[in-house]
């Protein structure tokens, strides 16, 4: 009886059917045994061979960096695709003209192709969304997505063209693109021949500051370590932007630098840390705390800038590209493999080179615009784009010539020449080694 | 069932009726399926997948894992971000103390003087958490910044200096945490509360007890399980939160939480954030067997 713990026994003492009481209580004796016999049982079956079994499969990479001779992005496979009248559009969010809800710049491509497009915007950061259409490349099928929009100081881009999921572009059908381009985005370095992709849309990382609190910021990304401006300054947690910004401060240029000055300036960075200079390591909400006074100088986008400066309230707010260099960076259209709809994806993305539809995009958007005819388009409009522009001004309240001579939407020549390419990593390796070093200063604790 | 009832309890009607209902012997299992496939599918075999994983080699851009049976990793995350666990487990214990001590009267007056408005009063208080908690936790972010509503009427009449701020500060973080657990915490301890019958109050101060002393003698003893399961509530989500931190806090604070979305989703680590998720797990495991042994399991089952 000691020993014998029974259920029954329980039960006699309640006012609740019997057959309840030994049902729950025969439930709890049994899941307790159940949870027993699953530990012993499967430490007897080998937890190992369960573990290793689950998690994630390998991929099977098929490499290569060239077309084969009628293979998937040849000019002979491109022949044989056909226009379905659709594409699938993935971008960034509020990247493409908006009017009362509608998209005009699609809307005109689809009145002159007949292609209708399904506009998404769920990429909100490179690597999270490169995670999740992996799988799908993995196991060679559609992402679901005809074009998406990588960006080259994101190690994704980089992947995509080294593992081969992408489609190589039909170069044939590049017209407006060939004829309008800018230097900057044609053949660039992380594409050469643009093989893979178009620009969308371009930027610089450099410094922003507050020109009611910092009179004379200089010239240099100095200003971002002045100890004048301790617990006022903003920095940038993503790893790849911090550290461009560390080797441009040790005078190093971050496209050929090797991994000896990374330590040097992740030393640099770890120091601007520890003397207090930083608030904090900021993702986009940086410009909320540069607008609310929280910072005075701040890492920044220019496209951001641009558009705070417009707001009255922030007009205060500048951009600053350094002597050393402003990092340039490109969002760029490209074809997974194993798109439903290349052709009409490269019908798209080449459509976007017509000056007049980037004239319209750009008037919404303000980042760098990679065709640098639109600035003529903007400032004498005429046609579609005349009455495009004219119907956006109302929300928008710009000028148009405000938009065509920023020098952060169209670079003059100093501020091409400021540009600088973000580094290229050759391996995962490389990528590791570059994390390891950066990541540890913004999750310090 | 109330067919059989009429049925004399003779020997030979029990056998059959026992007989006669197999689905009376499954009923509870088959009650508990449901439960017992939804936790099978989304905790189990999550749970399982993230502890393989943790012993996997990754290739962070093809995402290709081989188990290696890695042990180390385990010890080299912690090697790594031992000072992160430390920071949450502080932070997170600070915010629950905090908002044990706000919550208390708070679930105290609802439940002895709520009367018939205690309904209302408990959806005052869960009103403000019907919107997402990242929402609220920017709107604080606004509310809080060096040169906002608050922190910036106060500088402007000289009463804080110009350097003074919350944000970016440990304290900042402390605070979201508060704010963003206190249903948490406040549910719990309110039917902790209401459950004590309200005649105990009165012998107590027939037995000449103070006020103070029929608090802490009968009141507060009474409570004590609810205490525990709003301290549990409260500080597990706590300790994994990566939210607060980011939006509030500044460069010396990061708690464990960002680490391991950071691994996940800034360095595509799977291995290196399913060890540290499974350290975490850890952590609160042993924190919630130490309860256990405690008070003993049945005051969980009751509360939690």
């Amino acid at each position: 009886m000691q020993d014998q713990h029974s259920p029954q026994s329980e039960s006699n003492d309640s006012h609740i059917d019997p057959s309840i009481w030994r049902g729950m209580t025969q439930r709890r004796m049994s899941r307790r045994q159940m949870l027993r016999a699953a530990g012993t049982g499967a430490g007897a079956l080998g937890v190992s061979a369960f573990l290793a079994a689950c998690g994630v499969k390998g991929a099977t990479v098929t490499g290569g960096s060239t077309p084969k001779p009628g293979g998937v992005g040849s000019p002979s496979w491109w022949a044989k695709q056909k226009l379905n009248h659709k594409v699938n559009f993935a971008n960034w969010p509020l990247y493409i003209d908006v009017l009362k809800g509608k998209r005009p710049s699609l809307e005109h491509f689809t009145q002159l192709t007949g292609i209708q497009v399904n506009y998404t915007e769920p990429i909100s950061d490179n690597l999270p969304f490169y995670a999740k259409i992996r799988p799908s490349l993995q196991a060679q099928q559609y992402t679901g997505f005809d074009i998406i929009v990588m960006t080259n100081n994101s190690p994704p881009l980089g992947y995509l063209i080294n593992y081969g999921w992408l489609t190589p572009l039909d170069q044939s059908a590049m017209v407006n693109f060939h004829k309008y381009a800018s230097p900057l985005v044609s053949n660039p370095s992380w594409d050469r021949g643009n093989k893979y992709s178009m620009a969308w849309q371009s930027g610089w990382t450099a410094v922003g500051y507050n020109s009611s609190l910092i009179k004379n910021p200089g010239t240099s990304v100095d200003i971002l370590f002045d100890p004048k401006y301790s617990g006022k300054v903003g920095m940038m947690a993503d790893p790849q932007e911090l550290g461009s910004v560390g080797l441009l401060k040790i005078g190093v240029e971050p496209a050929t630098s090797t991994e000896s000055d990374w330590a040097k300036a992740a030393k640099v960075l770890q120091q601007q840390k520890s003397d207090g200079i930083v608030r904090a390591y900021y993702d986009q909400d940086y410009i909320t705390h540069l607008k609310n006074g929280d910072t005075v100088v701040s890492m920044a986008w220019s496209g951001d800038i641009f558009q705070a400066d417009l707001n009255s309230k922030y007009k205060d707010l500048h951009l600053l590209i350094p002597h050393e260099g402003g990092m340039f960076w490109t969002d760029n259209m490209c074809i997974p493999m194993y798109a439903q709809n290349p052709k009409d994806a490269m019908t798209l993305m080449d459509y976007y080179y017509n000056p007049e539809v980037q004239a319209v995009v750009e008037y919404y958007v303000n980042y760098v615009c990679p065709v640098p005819h639109a600035q003529q388009v903007l400032l004498n409009p005429t046609g579609w784009a005349a009455e495009t522009l004219h119907a956006l001004k109302p929300s928008i309240g710009l000028p148009f010539s405000t938009v065509a001579n920023a020098a952060t939407v169209f670079p003059d020549a100093q501020a091409v020449q400021a540009s600088r390419p973000y580094y290229q990593y050759k391996s995962q390796e490389e990528l590791t080694a570059w994390n390891n070093l950066f990541l540890p200063i913004t999750q310090g604790s | 069932m109330t067919s059989s009832e009429g049925v004399a309890p003779s020997p030979e009607g029990v056998t059959r009726r026992r007989r006669a209902r197999p689905g009376k012997v499954l009923a509870p299992y088959l009650l508990s399926l449901p439960a017992g496939l939804w936790l099978l599918a989304f905790f189990l075999v999550p749970l399982v997948v993230m502890l393989s994983l943790s012993l996997q080699t990754c290739n962070s851009g093809t995402g290709a894992c081989v188990m290696t049976w890695h042990w180390g990793e385990f010890w080299s995350q912690l090697s790594l971000y031992h000072t992160q666990f430390l920071t949450s487990i502080y932070f997170a214990g600070a915010a629950t103390i905090i908002d044990l001590i706000v919550a208390f009267p708070i679930a105290y007056w609802i439940a002895f003087y709520g009367g018939s408005r205690k309904n209302f009063f408990l959806l005052m208080l869960l009103v403000p958490f019907f919107v997402s908690f990242v929402i609220r936790t920017i709107v604080w972010e606004f509310i809080l910044s060096d040169q906002g509503i608050v922190l910036g009427t106060l500088k402007n009449a000289h009463l804080l200096p110009q350097n003074f701020h919350i944000l970016a500060t440990g304290y900042a973080v402390v605070a979201g945490l508060a704010y963003n657990y206190l249903p948490f915490t406040a549910l719990p301890l309110y039917v902790a509360i209401e459950r004590i019958d309200k005649t105990v109050l009165d012998a107590a101060y027939d037995l000449y007890a103070s006020k103070r002393e029929a608090f802490t003698r009968v009141i507060l003893p009474l409570t004590i399980p609810g205490l525990f399961a709003a301290f549990l509530l409260t500080f597990i989500p706590a300790l994994g939160d990566y939210v607060n931190q980011q939006i509030l806090g500044g460069t010396n604070n990061t708690m464990i939480g960002t680490v391991i979305q950071n691994a996940f989703l800034t360095n595509l680590d799977y291995a290196g954030g399913s060890a540290l998720s499974a350290i975490l797990l850890a952590i609160a495991l042993v924190g919630i067997f130490a309860y256990a042994r405690l008070l003993g399991s049945r005051t969980i089952e009751e509360y939690l």
